[in-house]
């Protein structure tokens, strides 16, 4: 019943006519929702048992004063707050206190993450569905049946269920007793959190999203209401956009090292043995990351493999055996801090790979050509031959082409060789590192072509080619051009050059080559092509 | 004789273009229209002929053999049996790829598969996972290390993707009938302009199956909270990750990791290039939300090994390729594309030449119908006049000089070229089976095997007689230039282990079970493996072993004879023709058409198309009522790689307005403006011989052919020059 009155909701409304629209909703509304009631209402509360202050504060180790600071805004049962900002890095742990705290005081909040929620509509809609009690299920094809496009709209059914939800809670905390009161949690307020805030500033008409949700204190106007925000980025990327009452902030700095040791230290099955771990890891790391999630994905292979050593895991460990571990974890210490993202692969899986290329290196060893050497996936020739032909057009400045790539191929360079002096050496180092901060140039088909065209002439030429069928590769290269434009897409497809958006008609596209030299050298020597000669080094 | 099977010919090749497994390639549009230019058929005569004249106007295709079938007597009824035998074999063909691909991905399906319970065991475990969680609206408490995705980076080894489109769709089915939920999304999910919502709506129209306003994960909380949904992973495909654009899949993952904890949701990446991809792709804050494992599929060369051992080594398809063809086609693959899409594409239009091309590819269907060679016999003697002839005129059996020319005779050479074949694709097998322990491509063998002349094998045997022991043998083979890969085969099975050896044995005695002799041959050698093996177990610690060593030289002893026995040089039996395709011009052409030069050509001999009246007098001069298009690009001709616009425009109106007895040499006339306009001489204005002037110059940029003037020449037109 819910869901028809408020689909029938036209989509252009004037205020007037949707206010009387909401009234007689909000009527129909309660009517629906009495006697679902205990239940429905523990929706907006958490859902495990309320927690003492000792236990909230010992759930945060380090965040002792934040947690306080919220709580006493937050103030005692059925007092209106001012709207709280909650902000600081990633991973220091603001969602989880804001949520907690609620779990603490138990009383009901309505949580919207704008991550998840990746559009206003979509954050609208989730944020009315659990005001509304709505649930998406099969009979409603999992649909919300919410059009609420335009901030004005949220605005206003906000409203309309804030207030049906005030007077049902008032209602029912007048009349009932004590215990019926925990069951809807404690007091008259509500309190609204939106979390990753910061999300927002990517969206579409953002300025005006943010505004309004910073101020819905002043647009609902309801004493009953609290709101807090939480975000990553500090107040003042806010601000210039809003026009009414700012928000209390409340600061998260990072953990200190003694705060993440403790954290890190609950819920272990051998506190002793993770200590001395930590105390072996923690110091290096917490130089490069003070992020509590990036560390914990950090630590577990690490940890993994220092407790290999250990054949008992209640086992307690000795000065000697610590050292002993420490010894065997160093090695793994700094590779696994520049590691972003690890891959593992099955171990069966492992063996035969590596298997693998114990038969492939004997292989080499005995035929002297390998297919792929180093590279592990596959590319036809002439796509190889034109990755080489894009990665030197980005490198070399287009000026050199003509030196690079003269009548014999390019193999009499020596001449540019000269003796240099100190000056000019240290102009050309400077050169070479102003070229390396621009990163690679941009080129046009016809250079790529000419390059392409130059290279396939000189590999030709090159003596050490195999010559298992040269006629019949002759044969074929007359046909190359064609293809060479296809084999272009594909690398664009594949990442390693990237377009840039013109006119296609006007055909002055640039290409881009996007890969790091080592790809490009281990390309270079699948095929056995002077690469390093080719290429400009300022 | 105009029949209704004159036309399923023509048109078959293109509708076989059509499937829509090879329609994705991209160069697919660019060479369309070629099958269709020379693929004639008799009935449509005149115009046949021209097209074909067409065709080999361009240097790279061959006029591709003297033989070319055109009978005056078309029947309709060989026609037909010839796309009964083409049907036949190619979908025989297809199957037998199909099979072979599918049971290379299996094995990796299932360990994908095993590692997807694993990790959804794993998940299980946290023990987070209940209905009443998942619709939870706030974040649960939670370590870290529990919001990282499971995923499965599939390396596809090759760069370009076109192979492995069906292997995920594959992959998809195989998860799902093991009781996974799961969704396939594809790289045009992941773009610019449908953002984060195109993604979930490709999600949840997948899994949830509606279609709603708004796209959230919410809608996938609920669906999996229903009593049926709960309980079984799901499982999200993303092929290709190349393809996606990078921050809106950081942003699908940034989500997903939210709630990754209420829904049990595992990713799979294809991953065309290297992992590195991934890493250059995604912010660092969603590559920290994945915890990956990686898996490869088979690398192409290996599929490729895998095709070619089922395909060119079984006589019983009634269908090979000669030696160029072969040659033509790996080094399509190797150079060129690299795809296995387009190396079936490319046999497949060979199948189909071969079929349109070859009058008696009807009889190939000898090869499979064995019981019926009764009936055969009868068909080969009934065959008329002018077929007879074409078959005695065949290159291989003119050299035999066979004076009989009957049905019969036929008959006989088939059979006998059927024993032979046979003999000849057991031996090759064979050689496959070391071919696949040396990691060797099969292909390569196949190439070497095929391209035997007479001449060749003589002058091997005479080298390899001469060097008996190893070493010498060894010593002679890296001598002979060409890479000699069948005795470097050989050589390996002197040198393998005794262990591969027996499996080798054990495939050789598989594979020879129809040819008695050899199959005995290879049973004893097994025999003698297992005494030796009994013999000493002490085998490994004596390297100089006599016995296994014994074993590995007699093996190789035999490989030898039978390669010398049996591997003949088939193009040299008489009616191979019939079976093997050797036209590789024509496959060339449909392969790597030139539709840049063709443009060109075209546009300078349009009259030769349009065949109007005032042209017909066969003289090169241009007209003003040629198509405009055709007369600018026929002046541009004139000019380096600028061509100037106020000189060519007044050479183009010169040409319209000259009379057309006064044949003017047009060739840098750059007359002043007001002299070649004074009178009109007809209805041309300055204004239209402008916008005509115009929008002939578009269409020569449209077609690729010119540039705009650049800011720094703006009088100037650039030619573009390529693929002349």
């Amino acid at each position: 019943m819910v869901k028809t009155s408020v689909s029938e909701l036209p989509k252009r409304t004037t205020r007037s006519c949707s206010l009387t629209e909401s009234a007689r909703k909000q009527h129909e509304v309660q009517e629906t929702v009495e006697p679902l009631f205990p239940s429905v209402f523990s929706n907006f509360l958490f859902r495990e048992e309320s927690i003492s202050l000792d236990v909230l504060l010992q759930h945060f180790p380090g965040r002792r004063s934040q947690v306080l600071e919220i709580l006493q805004l937050i103030g005692p049962l059925n007092s209106p707050m001012i709207p709280l900002f909650v902000y600081g890095g990633p991973s220091t742990g603001k969602s989880s206190v804001v949520t907690q705290v609620f779990r603490h005081l138990n009383r009901p909040f309505v949580y919207a993450s704008c991550c998840s929620c990746y559009s206003p509509s979509i954050l609208f809609q989730y944020v009315l569905n659990q005001l509304f009690l709505l649930t998406k299920n099969l009979r409603n094809d999992f649909s919300s049946s919410w059009s609420c496009e335009r901030a004005s709209d949220f605005i206003i059914l906000l409203k309309d269920a804030l207030t049906q939800f005030v007077s049902v809670v008032g209602e029912c905390s007048d009349k009932s007793d004590l215990k019926q009161s925990t069951a809807l949690g404690d007091g008259k307020m509500i309190y609204l959190v939106f979390d990753n805030v910061e999300m927002i500033r990517h969206w579409d008409g953002s300025s005006d999203l943010i505004s309004i949700l910073f101020k819905l204190q002043d647009l609902l106007r309801m004493v009953e209401v609290g709101l807090i925000y939480i975000s990553r980025a500090g107040p003042n990327c806010y601000y210039a956009n809003i026009g009414s009452t700012e928000p209390l902030p409340i600061f998260f700095p990072d953990y200190t090292e003694d705060d993440l040791y403790e954290i890190l230290m609950r819920n272990q099955v051998n506190p002793k043995l993770y200590s001395s771990f930590l105390r072996v890891v923690l110091k290096p790391f917490y130089r490069v990351t003070r992020r509590l999630d990036e560390l914990s994905i950090a630590f577990q292979p690490l940890f993994e493999k220092y407790r290999e050593q250990v054949s008992d895991p209640k086992l307690l460990p000795d000065e000697t055996m610590n050292r002993r571990l420490f010894d065997n974890i160093q090695p793994h210490i700094a590779p696994s801090i520049d590691e972003i993202m690890k891959v593992s692969s099955l171990q069966l899986q492992q063996d035969n790979t590596g298997k693998f290329s114990n038969e492939k290196r004997s292989a080499k060893k005995f035929h002297g050509n390998a297919a792929y050497d180093g590279l592990d996936f596959h590319m036809s020739l002439s796509t190889k031959y034109l990755f080489l032909s894009a990665f030197l057009a980005s490198r070399n400045p287009p000026t050199l082409d003509s030196a690079m790539f003269d009548s014999t191929g390019g193999s009499s360079n020596q001449k540019r060789k000269r003796k240099s002096s100190e000056a000019s050496r240290q102009e050309k180092d400077h050169n070479l590192q102003a070229m390396l901060l621009k990163g690679p140039g941009s080129f046009s088909l016809e250079r790529l072509l000419a390059i392409f065209q130059c290279i396939t002439y000189v590999a030709d030429c090159y003596p050490e080619r195999e010559t298992l069928d040269n006629q019949m590769y002759e044969d074929e290269r007359s046909g190359a051009t064609s293809d060479v434009l296809l084999q272009l897409s594909s690398l664009c497809e594949a990442n390693f050059i990237s377009k840039s958006a013109s006119c296609s008609l006007e055909g002055f596209t640039r290409y881009r080559c996007t890969v790091d030299e080592i790809i490009a050298l281990k390309v270079a020597r699948s095929i056995s092509f002077p690469l390093s000669k080719y290429l400009y080094r300022g | 004789m105009v029949s209704p099977y004159a036309m399923p010919d023509p048109s078959s090749p293109l509708a076989a273009e059509r499937n829509p497994d090879r329609d994705l390639q991209p160069f697919f549009v660019l060479r369309k229209p070629e099958p269709g230019k020379v693929v004639t058929t008799e009935a449509t005569h005149g115009k046949a002929r021209r097209k074909i004249d067409l065709s080999q106007l361009s240097p790279n295709s061959r006029k591709p053999s003297a033989a070319l079938p055109f009978e005056e007597d078309a029947d309709a009824n060989y026609e037909q049996l010839r796309m009964q035998s083409f049907n036949a074999t190619w979908s025989k063909i297809e199957c037998t790829i199909q099979g072979c691909l599918k049971q290379m991905n299996l094995s990796l399906f299932e360990e994908v598969r095993g590692w997807i319970y694993e990790s959804f065991d794993k998940i299980k475990s946290t023990g987070l996972h209940s209905v009443s969680n998942t619709l939870c609206p706030y974040p649960l408490l939670t370590d870290g290390i529990y919001r990282q995705i499971f995923t499965a980076l599939i390396l596809t080894k090759n760069m370009e993707f076109i192979d492995d489109l069906l292997t995920f769709q594959d992959l998809g089915e195989h998860l799902r009938s093991s009781g996974c939920h799961i969704a396939n999304l594809s790289y045009s999910d992941f773009t610019v302009k449908h953002g984060i919502a195109g993604c979930f709506k490709s999600l949840l129209r997948q899994l949830v199956m509606v279609s709603l306003e708004a796209y959230d994960i919410t809608a996938l909380a609920s669906w999996y909270c229903q009593k049926e949904n709960n309980g079984k992973p799901v499982v999200l495909i993303i092929d290709s990750i190349e393809q996606c654009y990078g921050p809106v899949l950081a942003g699908f993952i940034s989500i997903i990791g939210e709630w990754v904890i209420k829904i049990p949701i595992i990713l799979v990446f294809g991953v065309a290039t290297t992992i590195d991809a991934l890493r250059k792709q995604l912010p660092s804050e969603a590559l920290q939300c994945l915890n990956c494992c990686k898996f490869t599929l088979p690398s192409p060369s290996e599929r490729m090994n895998a095709i070619v051992g089922a395909i060119f080594a079984k006589p019983s398809l009634g269908f090979s390729v000669g030696h160029e063809v072969a040659v033509f086609l790996r080094n399509y693959f190797s150079r060129h594309d690299g795809t296995i899409t387009s190396f079936i594409r490319a046999l497949k239009i060979a199948c189909t030449k071969h079929y349109s091309l070859e009058p008696l590819s009807f009889l190939s269907r000898i090869m499979y119908d064995e019981e019926t060679e009764g009936t055969w016999s009868i068909m080969c003697e009934s065959l008329p006049v002018s077929k007879l002839e074409y078959a005695f005129d065949l290159p291989s059996c003119r050299r035999d000089s066979l004076n009989r020319k009957s049905g019969s005779e036929i008959a006989q050479g088939l059979f006998d070229f059927r024993r032979l074949w046979k003999g000849w694709t057991c031996v090759l097998l064979c050689l496959f089976e070391i071919g696949r322990i040396s990691k060797m491509q099969l292909l390569d063998i196949f190439c070497e095997a095929i391209g035997q002349t007479t001449s060749d094998v003589h002058s091997s045997n005479g080298s390899s007689l001469s060097s008996v022991t190893s070493q010498k043998l060894c010593h002679a083979s890296s001598q002979s230039a060409k890479g000699r890969l069948i005795g470097q085969a050989i050589q390996k099975v002197r040198e393998i282990s005794p262990a591969s050896l027996s499996s080798l044995l054990e495939s050789w005695a598989k594979h020879t079970k129809d040819i008695d002799e050899i199959h005995s041959k290879v049973r004893q050698l097994q025999s003698l493996l297992r005494s030796v093996d009994n013999d000493g177990a002490s085998i490994f610690a004596d390297v100089e072993d006599d016995g296994a060593l014994k074993v590995n030289e007699k093996a190789a002893m035999l490989m030898k004879q039978i390669v010398e026995d049996m591997l003949k040089p088939i193009e040299s039996i008489p009616f191979h023709e019939i079976f093997f395709f050797k036209h590789v011009g024509v496959l060339r052409s449909a392969l790597t058409g030139d539709p840049r030069k063709m443009i060109q050509l075209d546009l300078l001999k349009s009259p030769s198309y349009l065949r109007c009246i005032c042209c017909r007098t066969g003289d090169k001069a241009l007209r003003p009522s040629m198509h405009d298009t055709s007369i600018l690009y026929h002046l541009a001709q004139e000019h380096g790689d600028f061509v100037n616009l106020h000189d060519w425009y007044n050479s183009f109106k010169t040409i319209l307005t000259s009379r057309r007895d006064s044949r003017r040499k047009v060739k840098g006339s750059s007359t002043p403006q007001k002299a070649s306009a004074g009178p009109p001489t007809s209805d041309l204005t300055e204004a239209s011989i402008q916008a005509r002037f115009c929008r002939a110059v578009t269409e020569l940029q449209i077609a690729g052919l010119l540039r705009m003037p650049s800011k720094r020449r703006p009088d100037h037109v650039q030619r573009v020059l390529l693929g002349l």
